[in-house]
């Protein structure tokens, strides 16, 4: 018991005075790089509700992250909108995306589901990439307008770490309510959980829609760090680096996706500095993974024995 | 009035046949995936990036060897088996290790070889995209009534059938074929009557790949050879194998030709999301049959 | 309690159920035997709703559940055990247990409140009953098939059902590990009033615990009746235990 809140007050309360504090101490870029893993960990958690904890195969995740970013960028440039008004439209815009896709995808399960996702998905990218006067297709849309009240380095950072932090708590309490009990139960055993009176594939759709819309709050940041959006957002490639993120940390561990994201960005940067050949390093470091890290650093050390999967 | 009704209906036709060409390299890509996805239940996203070296290297041996119009005739024949040799030593080499292993894993790890070749060819290439033309004896127009169509599309509308029918009789007539198709039911049941399924899974696989790179050889006369090919054609590939049923050759060729029509037919009606017909084809096929069109293996 | 009127079921042109029939009393014990194939898990899949007849009639509490859903048959007082161990191999016994207590509670879409402190007592009068509760913080994949088999009934009892149905819930149990499942089932009739119906293949545990048994053979009800009286029916004795000397008592 002593351990386990240790892992859970000590180590997180430190790292976060870390991140509280980083503004007086750490130059621009590293304060961007910051905001950048939080996002990312952010996105890969929320993938996570569905993958690791739900046994879903969601293969086109990144689209509610696209659609959240999006929503934001079109609220601040083209609706009158004050831009303000984008944390709130991008969120209810991702989880209206992931209500309709998964009303559609639900029906299926497993490898099926997770190409229909792929193909709805795609279709939305495909919309979004041709669509150049509204969307601004290929090149997308560049200079968008952040709130003037948050419009500073520290501004953007620490809204970005306060946001990351809450919807990371609300997630962690989801995980471990009875409703992500169940999720789990759902992902182990959906014959069984449906045995035990539980609805399956409307608790599905539920956490689809949770899924869908942090990505949606993830992608919001991401426009407000950034400053631009564009369709690479919504494209396949994007969704499965989430995937790898999750593995590489441990989906059955709450902080894995979160870990993994940062370690990719980290080493995406300064990887970067070294080689323009990032991928090549990222393949390699996927396949060495699968086959000796199956269940992920945190899975590694976790106190749990996991048992073998069917 | 009447001009321009003969006119929209000859370039429908026109814009159908096109379609229909470049249904033959789609099919070609597609039942290659569909292959390995029913026999081997592996989602192969690496199939995109074969077929994008398929390309590459049409190009190098046809322009490189400086043999003109034979030049690519022997790409044309090198190429595919150069990339079959290649996906014979991934799959000898790493794959076979992973059969047990979950959809997810097995997609996640030819995804991982979607990266690495993707460095891999602009390590090889460079950066710049690549193009080069068809042989003579391809090049120019045959003129049909009132439109011209170009040779090599011809060619390629010829060769679909051709394809087909081979793949047919290899997966239906020969003895190898057969096995691979009760292998995909039931390994362990094939593999408990004394036959080797591990060389089985390893030819399929082969096969399936030399098909990537044959489609990759076929397409490098008509468009740009870039480094962005392996990622978008693994998403139609995909989608053609899904809307046509799991391991199904006729299939693949169904839904080639659903999305190849649906693309054609959408560049001469809207022109800027012509794009976006396809996929939408694939949402109500998938509405309405989630299982894909026709008979799936699994 | 429940009554299964003339059931069919056809999969792909194979009749796997034909006009089964079967009365299940308040607080009794019926088993329902018959060779492999027999159709008694395609019976019990019925019954629960994973299937769905193609005709006839299953009521309980002379209400209609035909077709009804799992999750919904689940609600009327119906839990059901299955004969391949079918728990959450990746939860701790505790929690197996905890999660057919909160959906019996109708706490599935309870998103905010932590699930640790929830459901405590229910879950742990449950495991006790079963005498699993020294093994509460286990991982539920890493325990012996025996108490695996007996979780599957611990899940079971969750939503405190009238009617317990268990598929073989002694399969591949040791002599000693079948015995104590007996006592605990005896247990459960007597002390909580539980009407149980199940299949079994161990004809030693049927003839000592049932009430009642139903004979079935490809798919049809052959008879239902008394142990003693069945043990002597000629049709029962052709069709299935081949003798009477051939089962022990």
């Amino acid at each position: 018991m002593v351990d386990r809140r240790y892992r859970l007050t000590v180590l997180p309360c430190g790292l976060v005075l870390f991140f509280l504090a980083a503004p007086s101490f750490l130059p621009r870029y590293y304060l961007y790089l910051i905001g950048l893993i939080l996002i990312t960990g952010l996105l890969a958690t929320s993938l996570n509700m569905v993958l690791g904890f739900g046994g879903m195969y969601q293969f086109h995740h990144s689209v509610f992250y696209g659609v959240g970013a999006y929503s934001f960028a079109l609220v601040s440039m083209k609706s009158g909108l004050p831009p303000a008004a984008g944390y709130v439209v991008a969120p209810v815009m991702a989880a209206l995306a992931s209500l309709i896709i998964g009303l559609i995808t639900i029906r299926l399960s497993k490898l099926y589901f997770g190409m229909l996702q792929l193909s709805l998905g795609s279709l939305v990218w495909a919309i979004v990439y041709r669509w150049y006067s509204f969307t601004g297709g290929d090149d997308g849309i560049h200079g968008i307008n952040i709130p003037e009240a948050i419009d500073s380095t520290r501004g953007v950072y620490y809204f970005t770490l306060v946001v990351t932090i809450i919807c990371m708590w609300l997630m962690f309490r989801m995980v471990n309510s009875p409703f992500g009990r169940i999720f789990q139960g759902i992902r182990d055993n959906p014959e069984r959980t449906e045995a035990i009176g539980v609805n399956v594939k409307s608790h599905q759709l539920v956490g689809q829609v949770i899924a869908g819309t942090f990505a949606g709050i993830a992608g919001a940041l991401f426009v407000t760090v950034e400053g631009s959006v564009f369709p690479d957002l919504l494209f396949w490639t994007l969704s499965l680096e989430l995937i790898i993120m999750c593995l590489l940390g441990g989906w059955y561990v709450f902080f894995g996706p979160m870990l993994g994201a940062a370690i990719i960005v980290v080493l995406r940067t300064f990887v970067g500095i070294y080689t323009e050949y990032w991928t090549l390093v990222l393949g390699i470091v996927l396949m060495l993974l699968i086959y000796f890290l199956p269940q992920g650093i945190l899975g590694y050390f976790q106190r749990r024995p996991l048992s073998e999967e069917h | 009035m009447d001009v321009t009704a003969q006119i929209t209906v000859s370039s429908l036709l026109q814009q159908i046949l096109i379609g229909l060409s470049r249904t033959t390299i789609l099919f070609i890509v597609a039942s290659g995936l569909s292959l390995v996805l029913g026999v081997l239940r592996i989602p192969n996203v690496a199939h995109g990036s074969l077929y994008m070296i398929g390309a590459f290297l049409t190009y190098t041996v046809a322009s490189v060897s400086g043999l003109e119009s034979a030049g690519f005739w022997i790409a044309l024949m090198a190429a595919p088996i150069g990339v079959a040799a290649i996906s014979f030593f991934i799959e000898r080499g790493l794959l076979c290790h992973l059969y047990e292993r979950d959809h997810l894993m097995l997609l996640l790890f030819t995804f991982a070889f979607t990266l690495v070749f993707g460095d891999a060819v602009k390590l090889i290439w460079g950066s710049d995209y690549r193009s080069f033309s068809p042989p003579d004896f391809l090049q120019g127009a045959v003129v049909f009534g009132t439109f011209p169509f170009p040779r090599y599309n011809l060619f390629l509308l010829a060769l679909g059938p051709l394809v087909a029918l081979g793949l047919w009789w290899l997966t239906n007539k020969t003895k190898i074929g057969k096995i691979a198709r009760a292998a995909a039911v039931d390994r362990e049941m094939v593999g408990a009557i004394g036959i080797n399924v591990s060389w089985v899974f390893a030819f399929v696989f082969v096969i399936g790949c030399y098909l990537a790179g044959l489609g990759g050889a076929l397409v490098a006369p008509t468009q740009n050879i870039t480094q962005g090919m392996d990622h978008a054609v693994i998403i139609e590939a995909f989608l053609i194998v899904i809307i046509g049923g799991l391991g199904n050759i006729w299939g693949a060729l169904l839904g080639a030709l659903i999305f190849g029509l649906t693309d054609a037919v959408g560049i001469l009606i809207i022109p800027q999301f012509a794009i976006v017909l396809p996929y939408m084809a694939v949402v109500i096929v998938l509405s309405i049959r989630p299982k894909g069109l026709l008979k799936s293996v699994w | 309690m429940l009554e299964v009127k003339n059931v069919n079921k056809a999969f792909d042109g194979f009749q796997a159920v034909s006009g089964a029939r079967l009365r299940v009393e308040k607080g009794r014990v019926v088993a329902v035997i018959g060779p492999n194939g027999a159709g008694k898990t395609t019976l019990f899949n019925l019954i629960t709703g994973q299937l769905t007849p193609d005709n006839g009639q299953i009521l309980f509490k002379g209400e209609d559940i035909t077709g009804v859903k799992p999750h919904l048959i689940c609600r009327k007082g119906i839990s059901r055990s299955y004969q391949v161990v079918n728990i959450f191999h990746r939860l701790t016994v505790f929690e197996n247990v905890q999660i057919a207590v909160l959906s019996f509670q109708k706490k599935s879409f309870h998103w905010y409140a932590a699930a640790r402190k929830m459901a405590v007592a229910e879950t742990r009068t449950i495991l006790k009953s079963v005498g699993l509760a020294d093994k509460a913080d286990q991982i539920s994949g890493s325990l012996s098939h025996g108490d695996q088999k007996v979780l599957e009934i611990a899940i079971a009892l969750g939503n405190e059902p009238q009617l317990l149905i268990l598929d073989e819930p002694t399969a591949g149990m040791s002599p000693e590990e079948t015995g104590l499942s007996l006592t605990l089932l005896r247990r459960l009739c007597t002390d909580h009033g539980l009407t149980i119906l199940f299949c079994e293949h161990d004809m030693g545990m049927v003839f000592s615990f049932a009430h009642e048994i139903m004979v079935m053979q490809q798919g049809q009800t052959i008879v239902q009746n008394t142990p003693t009286e069945v043990r002597s029916d000629p049709r029962v004795q052709a069709a299935y235990l081949g003798g009477a000397d051939k089962c022990s008592a």
